[in-house]
Order: structure tokens, then C-alpha cells, then sequence
């Protein structure tokens, strides 16, 4: 009835390309959209990045990456929908590889440098294809610039890249200013996609285990601080981090990659509390604790399913109309996913991510590289 | 970042996958197995594939001279008991390392002499009483060096392993051979730092002034009343010229500061990194010094400082 409702109502003029005679649907970005409101909040930070608070990074390799971002979104986009859609996700996939991506080499204010242009394209292209290939339940399971930087600080490796400092600078203006835009901005983009409990469950569990780790006397070191960072600063510089804000606020909070049920949501926020503090527990180095921050949530993204399962209202799940299929025996179970491309890659992901970002912690020429006494100049 | 994508895009239906699918769906997942045992860098995989802009571990120099060949070079006071050398990352700005030395008189073939495969390059200074000398390393047309007797000659080379060396010359001379490396010198103590009646004056930790820093330095009165100084795993920021000088201040804070007190030069910091021992001249007495301060006088920049604490 609705469908007919639709079909017989005045259809409305629609943007539109002819392209050798064929009509192409132009779909604008809407007002309503929450993309354009991150995309607002990332593209402020940007600025402020530039401006004030000394980030390592080109407008040439932002463009880039949002200009890679867009192409492959928008191609996919076309080829399987015949629409010319605005890019939202591939623009913020790009913009969020830029936010976090540095390359070894940068520095702020060579506005358009292409150092290391290669990582960042390769970055971007791979956080596309894990959004667009590896979808084992038809919706894509990583947040993609998440798994684009995971892979690129990774197999790239501390020698050419390193993730955005968790410190953003002495400039006082520039941190405050950076910290009202992400808190008025979180507000803005959470708010809508209801999405406020998981930053506060992520946000507070953090705090309670980086502050069990700071009383316990753990340190770690960073290129911007003389010896290592213990105490009150070891808590405060990992979880009232402007960058770790931004992780929560805008990365974790995509709806596509996290649980829909508001408890789901809670408890997403928690795992990945606390598997990122059990992470940075063993890294000596803030190239290893951003790792750690970033690697959890590829992990906690593979078990969403699973979270949805365990966390799904006993009403959707017991109901007399339904009848509850009988699981199928682990074998057929595991023979079915074995002969899933999709599953077998997010299984080597969830795998490596972790088991990789460990392996930092005994890296001894990245401790080199963040106390700062590589005889040849710094990668970061 | 948040791809809060509302689109629904998903893949087309499945159905039977062509070959040219199922092998390009293979290859992915090999390059992604690849790259998880890539990202992990194990053997090192990583850094031989993408390459190091850090350095890779190497066993340090264990003295100013390999094996005992050669007396220590001044300022070493007293040649040092063998060191076993460790591994390190570390790198130093490159130094001189004595090789070894050879006399003779007139035409000569030396036994083979042997650079490391770490060495930058190495050299050999030559002095003669004759009129002239030539030095050829083997399987090279153009001699090292060659020159007449007024003058000392130094000649350079990159070849690494063991290298002859032929010497032309009509009458005395004598070589000097010598590798430049960049590894960190970690010598032990000096015999005299550990022999009976030897004190320790002071001991501080560097701080950093407008480089990079790391380690301790001691200084010892030793038992015929003069001292010595020992810096322990020690690094500054590379440079050339550098100088260990003695500040009557107790903490400088910074090169202004440290230029506004009369300082004096106790030794020049040829080596960056790495555990060594220095001679402190006669005329200066330690315990008139609050601090020891790593200064660059080419750029009049006071590297690192450690205050000097006597001992409880």
C-alpha cells in the first residue's frame, strides 16, 4: 500500500545528469544528514590542526585522502546503485585517515607537501575496500578509516608513519578551543545517532584502568616529553586526550559498526574500554598506546555481532510467533566460515591487529625513535 | 571516521563466482595474511622490505682501538680492560677507532689489515724521514696516498674486510691506520677507577638543555690524587666538536645561563654515546664545579648538563 501510495503521488523534479543520453539520478547531501555534521566537527579540528596546534600534516595529503576517499565511495556507489551520490562516508573515511595518519617527514606548515603521499592514498583505498568486501552479514563489520590506520601504522611501521600525538601542543587558545569543538561538536553528532551512553561507558571504564595503571606506577614515552610520562600525567595525557576524545566521539560512534540496542551500545563501550586498556598496559611507547586505542576497536567491532546476540531484548528473541531455529553444530558452523572470503579476512584482522600491536611493546627502535635518539633525524 | 553510512549499499547477490573472482578473492586474502605477518615484523621483515630510518642493532665498540693492537690514544689515561660488546641501537657521531700501526723502512708489504663491514670508511696517516712514501691497498690503481716527507700524508678508503696495503717510500716510516664508525664506545671502567684509593668526587644525571640526553657521569679522585671522569650510558644529539666543560653552576638551565659563568674544557666528546672515560687535567679541580655541561662551540649551544652530587 505504501509503495503504491508513493508510486501514484506528484513526483517532484530530481537533479539529474543526461550522460550519452542515459539519466542519472544526483543524490545532494541532506541537511538531516549526521555526516555533514561530523564532517563539520573533522573539517574544525582540521583547521585548528593547521592553525594553532602545530599538526604534522599537508592540506595537499588531507585533500588527498578526502579526494580518494570520495572517488572510490562515489564509484562503488554508482556502479551499484546508477546514482551519483554524494560521497559522505568516503570523504570521512578520508578525512579521518588525514586527521590520524602522519607521515614521516611532515612537518606543519608545508601546506602542500605530498610527502608520503602513498601512505595515505593506500590507507584510505584499503579502509574502502574493508567497507566494501568484507561485509559477512551484509553490513560492512570495521569502521574503515579505523582499519585503514590500523593496517597502515602497522605494516607501514614506525619508521615512516605515526598516528597523531595523544598531546596537542603547549598552545593553550589552540587545546581549549580543540576541546570546545569536540565537546560541543560530540554533543551535536552523539545526540541524534544516540550514541552518548557508549562514549560515557567507554570513556569512564578507561579512566578507572589507565588510573589503576598510573597508581601502579606504569609510564610510557613520547617524542614531545623529556623521560617517561608517570602519575597523574600518564592518566591524564591517555584518557582526557583531545585524540582520544575524537577516537570516542567520532570513530567509535559509527552506527554501522556499532550494536543498535542502547545496551548493546553500553556494553561495546565497555569491551572496548577495556580491551584497549589491557593493550596499552604493556606499551612503552605512545606510538603503541594509540595503536592499542585503535586496534581494540577493530576487535570489539568483530565481536558486534556478537554483543548484538548476547544483548538483544528477550522479547525479540523469544517470541510465541517465532520459531527459534535450532543452532547448527559447531562443525557446520566452522566449515561455513571457512569457505566465507569475507569472514576468513575479518578473521585475519581481528587477529593481527592485537597480536601485532603487542608485538610494539618489545619493538626496541621505536623506543628509540620516541625518546628521540636516532642519530639521523627523527621519524616523528 | 564515523561513516555513519545510511545508505544500505550492499554487495549485489551472490551466485556462482567466475574464476577470474574466486582468484582475485584468493590473492587478497593471501596479500592481507601477508601483510598481518608483515605488520608484525617478525625476523625483521618489515624493516628489510620498507627499510629503517632508525638504525638496526649492532655490537657497540668495545674500545678506542680494536683488539689491543695499539696503546689508547689520549684522552683515555690507561688502556682499558676488553669490553664485551653489546648490542645496541644507539648511534654516535662517526669516530676515529685505531685499526693498528705499523713501522718500517722502505719498500714494504703489510699484513692485511681488517675494517669492519660497520666502518663509514677508513684511513691511514703516514710519516716518513725519507724524501717520499706511496701507500696502495691491493687490487687499487691509484695509491691511498703518496706524497713527500715534509708533511704528514693521509689517504682515505671505503673497502671493507681484509685489506693489504703495499708502502713506497726510501727510507723510515710509520702508519697509522684507522676506521671511522658511528657505533657507541662502551669501555669498562678504568683500572684505576676500581683500585684502592680511588674516591668517588660526584656523580649527576644529564638533563637536557637544547638537545636529547641520556646517562650518568662520575667522577673519581684517583689514589695519585688526580681524576677522572666516566660518563655511563651516555647519549647527546650527534655533532661534531663537541666538549665536556665544568660550570660552576649548580643546575644551568640554559645556554645563556651557562655562557654568563666562566666554565672551563676538560675534554673534547668525540663520541656521543656509549659508556667512556675521559682524563680530568691537572690544573682543574672538580670539586670547585657545581656541574658538567656537553657544549657545542660551533653554534655556542649547551647540549645536555648533570649536576654534580657528592656522594652521601
Amino acid at each position: 500500500m505504501t509503495s503504491l501510495a508513493t508510486t501514484l503521488a506528484p513526483t517532484v523534479a530530481r537533479p539529474h545528469l543526461v550522460v550519452r543520453g542515459q539519466d542519472i539520478p544526483v543524490i545532494l547531501p541532506s541537511k538531516r544528514d549526521p555526516r555533514l555534521r561530523l564532517s563539520a566537527v573533522i573539517m574544525t579540528l582540521h583547521v585548528l590542526g593547521q592553525t594553532m596546534l602545530g599538526f604534522k600534516v599537508s592540506i595537499a595529503q588531507i585533500l588527498v585522502c578526502i579526494g580518494v576517499g570520495a572517488l572510490i565511495d562515489g564509484t562503488v556507489t554508482y556502479r551499484r546503485q546508477h546514482v551519483l551520490a554524494w560521497p559522505a562516508s568516503g570523504i570521512l573515511t578520508g578525512s579521518g585517515v588525514a586527521f590520524v595518519l602522519r607521515a614521516s617527514g611532515t612537518d606543519n606548515g608545508d601546506w602542500w607537501s605530498l610527502n608520503g603521499i602513498h601512505f595515505f592514498v593506500i590507507a584510505v583505498v584499503l579502509a574502502l575496500l574493508s567497507k566494501h568486501l568484507i561485509r559477512p552479514g551484509g553490513r560492512h563489520l570495521f569502521n574503515p578509516s579505523n582499519v585503514g590506520l590500523v593496517w597502515a601504522l602497522l605494516v607501514i611501521g614506525p619508521n615512516h608513519v605515526f598516528p597523531q600525538y595523544l598531546w596537542w601542543g603547549p598552545n593553550d587558545l589552540g587545546v581549549a578551543l580543540a576541546y570546545a569543538v569536540i565537546l560541543a561538536g560530540g554533543f551535536w553528532v552523539l545526540r541524534p545517532v544516540r550514541m552518548a551512553p557508549m562514549a560515557v561507558s567507554y570513556l569512564a571504564t578507561l579512566a578507572v584502568l589507565i588510573g589503576a595503571f598510573a597508581a601502579s606506577g606504569s609510564t610510557f614515552i613520547a617524542i614531545w616529553h623529556d623521560g617517561p610520562i608517570s602519575g597523574l600525567s600518564y592518566w591524564a595525557n591517555i584518557a582526557l586526550s583531545p585524540e582520544l576524545l575524537v577516537f570516542v566521539f567520532f570513530m567509535m560512534s559509527d552506527p554501522q559498526t556499532a550494536p543498535r540496542s542502547p545496551r548493546g551500545r553500553v556494553v561495546y563501550g565497555m569491551a572496548t574500554a577495556v580491551l584497549t586498556a589491557g593493550l596499552v598496559y604493556f606499551q612503552p611507547t605512545e606510538f603503541g598506546i594509540k595503536l592499542a586505542i585503535l586496534s581494540s576497536l577493530v576487535v570489539v567491532c568483530a565481536a558486534v555481532p556478537l554483543i548484538e546476540q548476547r544483548t538483544r531484548p528477550v522479547a525479540d528473541v523469544d517470541t510465541d510467533d517465532e520459531v527459534t531455529p535450532l543452532p547448527r553444530p559447531w562443525p557446520t558452523r566452522v566449515a561455513a566460515a571457512a569457505a566465507n572470503p569475507a569472514i576468513i579476512a575479518a578473521a585475519i584482522i581481528t587477529l593481527a591487529a592485537p597480536l601485532n600491536t603487542a608485538a610494539l611493546a618489545g619493538n626496541d627502535q621505536l623506543i628509540l625513535i620516541e625518546r628521540g635518539l636516532t642519530a639521523d633525524g627523527n621519524p616523528q | 571516521m564515523a561513516a555513519t553510512d545510511t545508505s544500505g549499499a550492499a554487495l549485489p547477490p551472490g551466485g556462482p563466482q567466475s574464476p577470474t573472482r574466486k582468484s582475485l578473492t584468493t590473492l587478497a586474502l593471501v596479500a592481507l595474511a601477508a601483510s598481518a605477518v608483515l605488520g608484525s615484523n617478525v625476523f625483521g621483515l618489515r624493516a628489510q622490505l620498507l627499510g629503517v630510518d632508525a638504525p638496526e642493532a649492532r655490537p657497540a665498540a668495545a674500545g678506542r682501538t680494536v683488539g689491543e693492537q695499539t696503546p689508547a690514544p689520549a684522552p683515555t689515561p690507561a688502556a682499558p680492560a676488553e669490553a664485551e660488546a653489546e648490542e645496541t641501537l644507539l648511534r654516535s657521531q662517526p669516530w676515529w677507532q685505531g685499526l693498528t700501526t705499523a713501522q718500517g723502512e722502505g719498500p714494504s708489504a703489510l699484513d692485511p689489515v681488517t675494517v669492519s663491514g660497520d666502518a663509514i670508511q677508513w684511513r691511514v696517516n703516514a710519516t716518513c724521514e725519507g724524501s717520499s712514501i706511496a701507500v696502495r691497498a691491493e687490487g687499487e690503481a691509484e695509491p691511498l696516498l703518496s706524497g713527500d716527507c715534509e708533511s704528514a700524508a693521509v689517504g682515505y678508503g671505503v673497502q671493507t674486510g681484509d685489506v693489504g696495503l703495499r708502502v713506497e717510500s726510501d727510507g723510515p716510516w710509520a702508519l697509522e691506520i684507522e676506521q671511522q664508525i658511528d657505533l657507541p664506545l662502551v669501555e669498562p671502567p678504568l683500572p684505576a677507577m676500581t683500585a684502592p684509593g680511588t674516591t668517588t668526587a660526584a656523580t649527576g644525571e644529564f638533563y637536557r638543555l637544547d638537545q636529547r640526553e641520556t646517562g650518568t657521569v662520575t667522577i673519581y679522585q684517583l689514589a695519585d690524587g688526580s681524576h677522572a671522569l666516566r660518563l655511563d650510558e651516555f647519549f647527546v644529539t650527534p655533532n661534531i666538536d663537541l666538549a665536556i666543560h665544568l660550570s660552576p653552576l649548580e643546575a644551568p638551565q640554559s645556554t645563556a645561563e651557562f655562557m654568563a659563568s666562566p666554565s672551563v674544557y676538560v675534554a673534547p666528546l668525540d663520541v656521543t654515546a656509549g659508556s667512556m672515560n675521559f682524563t680530568v687535567p691537572a690544573d682543574i679541580d672538580p670539586a670547585a664545579y657545581g656541574s658538567v655541561v656537553i657544549w657545542c662551540p660551533l653554534i655556542d649551544s649547551a647540549y645536555a648538563a648533570a649536576s654534580l652530587v657528592p656522594p652521601a
